[in-house]
């Protein structure tokens, strides 16, 4: 017990940030992708479909993503499913991911001037040419920056996931932390990788701002 | 129409595959598995100070981790460490992601409605600690008082029991209640006597001292219920090294004090 930060500490909180950004990746992939089916099923015209995806984005997000993941892991080994960790972190990160961001992605949809819809519909285009053609390209300017600060906020709620046996930034601080007991040296470490990881996702969101809003863009 | 043909389609696939996968939980004997695979899966909780923490190199190390080598040697098969929470102690053997646990588990009437025990392999005294000057003699004192804990541990179900009006702060880890200890957010804690010694080192103002003894326990090595061939290896095993002194040697090594005599026949 006790000792001093060595090396060896650095490189195993360097081995939780590799977790950590697996984690975000997995979420950010999967919750993405569920999150556009969410967004289509909350815009959809069938009222059917949008009750029932009210539903769920409502039962998801009032559920702790701790709990989901005790769930999703455990809950499902109980009546004998059995998810190995990482697929059961991942099915649970985006289950959460796509609840929010379907949300998200719903309110910047729904934005989009009504006129813009219409304006479609007398050119006949399809629903879908009219989403993916006219609506999306302005939603995604307006989705930009609550979308980026969702996935900052995921990127450090994927600490959680060391209930299911990962040990990322946080768990490995938490290890280290135990033998060494000098919290505020091993904490502040791993505050500076969090932030060496957040803050790319923040100068990447406002590059992409600028390109997105080609049309309106000012001169500097 | 459609739609609601669909939906009810897929609610009765899910309850059909619901109902398939089901029995698989009660699968075939896991000595006979582990035997076959050549390698034991054995849980531990890391954030343990000297049951389970890391050593100088982030090894894992502790009297619960050599206790799991030594098994897997004797055992002749391979050692998968599976490094767990607290919290997630009892769920991971219920739901069979280790084969067996050596995680300072206390063996308790509750646990083992869901889980079975092997006969304790070592002992844990929980006790109440304060600095001097805060009186305390019993749970009555702690009322009205705030008290560090970890979560999901007999020292959390005996306080939250006994010192109703006191307010209980619940840690997640062991390393998290010394941190807490050491900081200043708190100064009574209900723990093992040895954590107290590793917040004392860190804690030069105001160390804390033992007010009073809550329970010693007994610590148990768990698996999933049923699973009656592995439970009576494991037992013979600590009978064996408690008499030969083997275990005794690997729990002392780490806390500085020995076994109890009579451990195996309580």
């Amino acid at each position: 017990m006790g000792g001093s930060f060595t090396v060896n500490h650095f490189l195993y909180l360097l081995q939780g940030v590799g977790w950590t950004v697996v984690l975000s990746a997995l979420a950010f992939a999967l919750g993405g992708v569920a999150g556009f089916g969410v967004m289509l099923l909350r815009t959809a015209r069938s009222a059917l479909l949008r009750r029932i995806s009210f539903l769920y984005v409502q039962l998801i997000q009032g559920t702790p993503l701790l709990i989901l993941l005790f769930v999703v892991y455990f809950g499902l080994g109980v009546v004998g499913i059995e998810l190995p960790p990482l697929l059961a972190a991942g099915v649970s990160l985006m289950v959460y991911c796509s609840a929010f961001l379907g949300e998200i992605w719903r309110g910047c949809v729904e934005s989009v001037p009504r006129t813009q819809w219409e304006a479609s519909e007398g050119l006949a285009l399809t629903r879908w040419q009219t989403l993916v053609d006219v609506i999306l390209p302005q939603a995604a300017r307006i989705a930009t920056p609550p979308t980026v600060g969702f996935l900052v906020q995921v990127l450090k709620s994927t600490s959680l996931a060391s209930v299911v046996g990962f040990v990322e930034l946080t768990r490995a601080a938490q290890v280290v932390n135990n033998s060494l007991f000098t919290p505020f040296l091993v904490f502040g470490i791993a505050g500076v990788l969090y932030f060496a990881l957040c803050y790319p996702l923040s100068r990447w969101s406002r590059s992409l701002e600028r390109k997105l809003n080609v049309g309106r863009r000012q001169a500097a | 129409m459609r739609i609601r043909k669909l939906l009810a389609a897929t609610v009765t696939a899910v309850t059909a595959l619901w109902l398939a996968a089901a029995p698989v939980a009660a699968k075939a004997d896991v000595l006979d598995d582990v035997m076959k695979a050549k390698k034991i899966r054995i849980a531990v909780a890391m954030g343990i100070p000297l049951f389970a923490f890391v050593d100088k190199n982030v090894k894992a190390t502790g009297s619960d981790v050599e206790t799991a080598r030594m098994l897997a040697k004797d055992m002749g098969v391979e050692l998968e460490l599976v490094e767990i929470t607290n919290a997630a102690r009892v769920p991971t053997v219920q739901t069979r992601k280790a084969d067996l646990l050596i995680a300072t588990l206390a063996i308790t009437p509750e646990r083992k409605k869901v889980i079975d025990f092997s006969v304790p392999y070592a002992t844990l005294d929980i006790i109440v600690a304060a600095p001097a000057d805060i009186a305390i003699k019993g749970y009555e004192d702690l009322v009205g008082k705030k008290i560090g804990l970890t979560r999901a541990t007999v020292n959390d179900s005996l306080v939250t029991k006994n010192a109703k009006g006191a307010e209980i702060l619940r840690f997640e880890d062991d390393a998290t209640l010394i941190t807490a200890l050491v900081s200043g957010q708190v100064d009574i804690v209900s723990s093992q006597t040895t954590a107290i010694a590793a917040i004392n080192e860190r804690r030069t103002q105001s160390p804390l001292k033992v007010k009073f003894t809550q329970q010693e326990l007994n610590l148990g090595m768990a698996m999933a219920q049923g699973e009656d061939r592995l439970r009576e290896w494991v037992n013979k095993w600590i009978k064996t090294n408690v008499d030969n002194g083997r275990l005794n040697a690997v729990f002392s090594s780490f806390h500085d004090r020995d076994l109890p005599a009579d451990l195996t026949s309580r």
